[in-house]
């Protein structure tokens, strides 16, 4: 539809620019896939194809809006403009910010420490050097799927029955699936990394460990420092929503705020909690580009089958290749066409060695060299006396999770009652909620900075949206869309769509600006109109990457359904809370089971879908 | 000149790393995540402190008025160290009390059941006055169109309207009012939507039903009550529609090992302390006021009977 206006010329020359370069269009075999990457026109458009769903989503809208809470809405929006500065709860909120700031940093940090040790005991290359076999690895790469597949409110629910109310519960809670997550990543790495050095050492006659550490240590360590950057803005997140369902910090108090209606408390809270997200954000951004690290929407692939890094990617070449930096490349190595190692062009119009060597105005002038090696030792200096003190203003025992309390034993579990839950529908609802919140999340983003193009006034706003949808907790914005909305499957998948949509915005707004311009700006020059040149000029070298980080989204919002539990009819999610607080161990246990194959699956198709849509054509 | 900088950077790291370790303790005053509970381990010998808590079924600002209050009036009459430690929901009460991280707890009737059932020999020490026979209110909004009702039998008028309980574990937010709506014949599916809200504490009701947010919801009778003195509940927005009858509900419970940590005899000195409260002394006289009563009294597990039995019967307590 878009590409009517596009002026003819124009169009065949892209339509060239593709079919004659890297996009042919799916398998020329058409034996490994059904399905065909879209080819010319359309193939930026799949990107905004998600946002389809609007279309059912907004005609169920005007049956599902109450109108009764308006009131409180406006005087919602009111108070952000007026928080409350009174010093007590000033205080308070400093407070809680602390907390969840700690929670955050110290599950962060476990979390990474044992993803490092866990990334290196499943390794297929670090058991290979050591003892010769490889099935140790593959056990325990097994065995790491359960962990991760588990969302982290419920290790937070579930470590408060067993060990009860102490500070080290919600860090663990975090640095459990964040540990078992990093591993996946970092494992996958390592595995992923060309091994030849580390042959030729040990042919050579080095011993294990300082081969590997020689040989694998140095190409791993940007790849680690981005990803444990990335999971630090997670972290912040993760941690106040733990504070939402009691875990301590400022999301109890935002939660508690709300629930008692006091928008100007809540608003104190939310600027606070803004100021420090974007700072942690802005700051890892610096030290990213500073230190030269892969750039972020390649993270998408935390749990992909075999994610590697690809050589080249972290010397910080084109964008196209940085997004891919992390994305899967089982089917890349396997390719039947080797000689083009990297399906993505940076930008179907610009030369390949136009491609923009981003950093290349920046080689590394003689007194930096080394620079980068202090720098790493410094903040690992500056953090760890920080840590320390951290865990002991918290009251952190990290001994304390060892004393479990015995469960209460309430009679024999009745199987009968757990059969009897309406589990089809359950998974159902769960399924469709996943399916719309991810279509939300991914269709909104593109569509909405195509939307605003043409004005450049409009972009901070967008950014400013996005910032508080990231901030914001969904059980949160549950909670608010409910003085709109009757409670419900779309109700909970917009607030977990508009949560993601923020996550995403800010990924591809990155991505996109990474992405070199001249593609876009000869679009302009040759008259076409701002919309169409950033869909075309930027945006389908971008759309592979970012659907296949789209898909990964999709099985985090899975994972995520949980916490939207609350809005009620909200299907695995809502019959947790309740069985929760009818300490229902049966249900339970059954509920987390359902919950982890879900995951278990979902991240498999997940998986699937990001092979498809990176692998080589 | 680069080297030795570079070796200062390192020895002032390491020192830094170092310092924490070498301060004498913990770090007083720095943000706590949650009360310390676990300082105060049973195991510690020096000085037990009684920890007590509630379920927040109110405001949070009306629960750190009111329990900072018996905290000190439980201090001055036991000469025990009393801390309040709040807790997020009534599911954290109840598992809060379980793992020993609180002594004594102001539980609702079916969280006292829950927690008496998870905790073998948990005592039930005293209950208001109000608490014999408590009721709850059902609430509507103006503009829903509902009127009042005269028996059971007219809460079929609340099918198809949006209708917001207070918290899932609430007995008179949740409990028996969905026991008198299965009485009156509706299921919890008939409500728009297909299922009930719940807005987790009976203020929250109270705002949202007067919002038109929901259209009806059901609080307790005390809390309503005080709304409309307040002046919080606008009569203009938000009416009773129906009153329950009565049924037990609210009621303090100890830990069954209080004796053998603060003495023995203690549990009665404390329920003693408790029922002794009058209205004639001030500083009791407040906390009555803000609790909604006029005295307390001593109650027994067996007042708790009818509790279970509906518990059961919904599925809440198994």
């Amino acid at each position: 539809m878009i590409g009517l206006g596009l002026p003819a010329v124009i169009r065949s020359k892209l339509r060239n620019a593709w079919t004659g370069r890297v996009w042919t269009g799916g398998n020329p075999n058409g034996t490994k896939t059904g399905l065909n990457w879209p080819t010319g026109i359309a193939a930026p458009l799949a990107m905004v194809a998600p946002a389809l769903v609007l279309i059912p989503v907004l005609g169920l809208l005007p049956g599902l809006v109450h109108g009764g809470g308006f009131d409180l809405l406006a005087e919602f929006i009111q108070a952000a403009f007026s928080p409350s500065l009174d010093p007590l709860v000033l205080g308070s909120a400093l407070k809680g910010l602390g907390t969840t700031v700690g929670i955050a940093l110290l599950g962060w940090a476990a979390s990474v420490l044992l993803g490092l040790v866990l990334a290196l005991a499943s390794s297929r290359q670090v058991w290979t050097s050591c003892c010769g076999h490889v099935w140790p690895a593959n056990l325990l790469r097994r065995l790491l799927a359960l962990p991760r597949s588990i969302h982290e409110l419920l290790w937070g629910l579930l470590l408060l029955q067993v060990v009860g109310l102490q500070p080290a519960v919600a860090i663990a809670a975090i640095a459990i699936p964040y540990g078992a997550l990093v591993a996946r990543v970092l494992g996958d790495q390592l595995d992923g990394l060309p091994s030849g050095a580390l042959a030729a050492l040990r042919c050579s006659g080095v011993p294990a460990p300082q081969a590997l550490l020689t040989a694998l240590g140095p190409p791993l360590l940007p790849g680690l420092l981005s990803y444990g950057g990335y999971r630090l803005e997670c972290a912040l997140r993760s941690a106040t929503l733990l504070g939402v369902f009691g875990l301590g910090g400022l999301g109890t108090e935002l939660k508690l705020c709300l629930q008692s209606l006091q928008f100007h408390e809540l608003w104190t809270g939310l600027w606070l909690l803004l100021a420090v997200m974007l700072l942690l954000e802005t700051g890892l951004g610096g030290l990213r580009r500073r230190w030269l690290m892969p750039r972020r929407l390649g993270l998408g692939s935390p749990s992909s089958g075999s994610p590697r890094l690809e050589p080249g990617a972290a010397q910080g070449s084109g964008s196209g290749r940085a997004l891919a930096a992390w994305a899967p490349a089982g089917p890349g190595l396997a390719s039947p066409n080797p000689a083009r190692p990297w399906p993505l062009p940076s930008s179907p119009l610009a030369p390949e060695s136009g491609a923009g060597h981003r950093d290349q105005g920046r080689a590394p002038r003689p007194d930096s060299l080394g620079r980068r090696g202090r720098e790493m030792v410094l903040a690992l200096v500056v953090i760890m006396p920080l840590l320390v003190w951290l865990a002991r203003a918290m009251g952190v025992h990290p001994l304390g999770l060892l004393h479990w309390q015995p469960l209460p034993n309430l009679g024999a579990a009745s199987w009968a009652s757990v059969l009897a839950l309406p589990w089809p529908q359950l998974v159902g609802t769960t399924l469709l909620l996943t399916l719309v919140a991810a279509a939300l999340a991914v269709g909104l983003a593109p569509l909405l900075l195509l939307v605003i193009a043409p004005w450049p006034w409009a972009r901070p706003l967008l950014q400013l949206a996005w910032a508080l949808a990231r901030l914001w907790p969904p059980p949160l914005s549950a909670l608010l869309l409910l003085l709109l909305l009757k409670p419900g499957l779309v109700t909970a998948a917009l607030a977990l769509g508009f949560h993601n949509l923020g996550v995403l915005g800010r990924l591809l707004l990155e991505a996109s600006d990474d992405c070199p311009a001249p593609a876009e700006l000869a679009l302009k020059g040759a008259g076409v109109g701002p919309r169409l040149a950033l869909l075309y000029g930027r945006y389908s070298g971008l759309a592979r990457s970012y659907l296949a980080y789209g898909a990964y989204r999709a099985d985090v919002i899975l994972r995520e359904s949980v916490v939207v539990g609350l809005v009620g009819a909200a299907g695995l999610g809502t019959q947790l809370l309740e069985s929760l607080s009818s300490f229902a161990w049966d249900q339970l246990l059954a509920l987390l089971v359902v919950y982890a194959l879900l995951t278990l699956v979902g991240e498999d198709l997940s998986d699937r879908a990001r092979h498809w849509l990176l692998a080589p054509t | 000149m680069a080297i030795r900088e570079r070796w200062a950077a390192v020895l002032a790291g390491l020192s830094l790393v170092l310092l924490p370790a070498a301060l004498p303790g913990g770090t007083p005053g720095g943000p706590s995540l949650l009360p310390p509970a676990q300082a105060e381990q049973p195991q510690g010998q020096a000085k037990p402190v009684l920890r007590i808590g509630a379920i927040p079924d109110q405001k949070p600002e009306k629960l750190n008025r009111l329990y900072p209050l018996v905290a000190a009036e439980l201090e001055r009459q036991l000469g025990v160290q009393v801390t309040y430690v709040p807790v997020v929901d009534y599911t954290a009460a109840v598992t809060a009390f379980r793992t020993g991280d609180l002594d004594l707890v102001w539980f609702g009737g079916l969280t006292g059941v829950q927690a008496r059932l998870q905790k073998p020999g948990a005592q039930v020490l005293a209950q208001r006055d109000i608490d014999v026979a408590f009721h709850s209110i059902f609430i509507a909004n103006t503009g829903s169109g509902l009127k009042q009702i005269r028996d059971v039998k007219g809460l079929t008028e609340l099918k198809g309207k949006r209708f917001t309980f207070g918290s899932e574990s609430s007995t008179s937010g949740r409990l028996m009012p969905q026991y008198f709506l299965a009485k009156g014949g509706v299921k919890l599916a008939d409500f728009a939507g297909g299922a009930p809200g719940f807005s987790g504490s009976h203020d929250t009701t109270i705002a949202l039903v007067q919002s038109g947010a929901y259209d009806a919801g059901v609080v307790n009778e005390q809390v309503w009550r005080t709304s409309l003195r307040d002046g919080r509940a606008n009569r203009a927005k938000v009416f009773a529609i129906w009153r329950t009858p009565g049924y037990p509900d609210y009621h303090w419970i100890g830990q069954p090992n209080l004796d053998q940590r603060f003495g023995k005899g203690f549990s009665r000195k404390l329920q003693g302390a408790i029922i002794s409260w009058r209205t004639t002394n001030p500083q009791q006289k407040q906390i009555l006021t803000l609790f909604g009563a006029q005295q307390f009294s001593k109650s027994t597990a067996a007042n708790y009977k009818q509790i279970e039995l509906v518990g059961r019967q919904i599925g809440k307590i198994r």
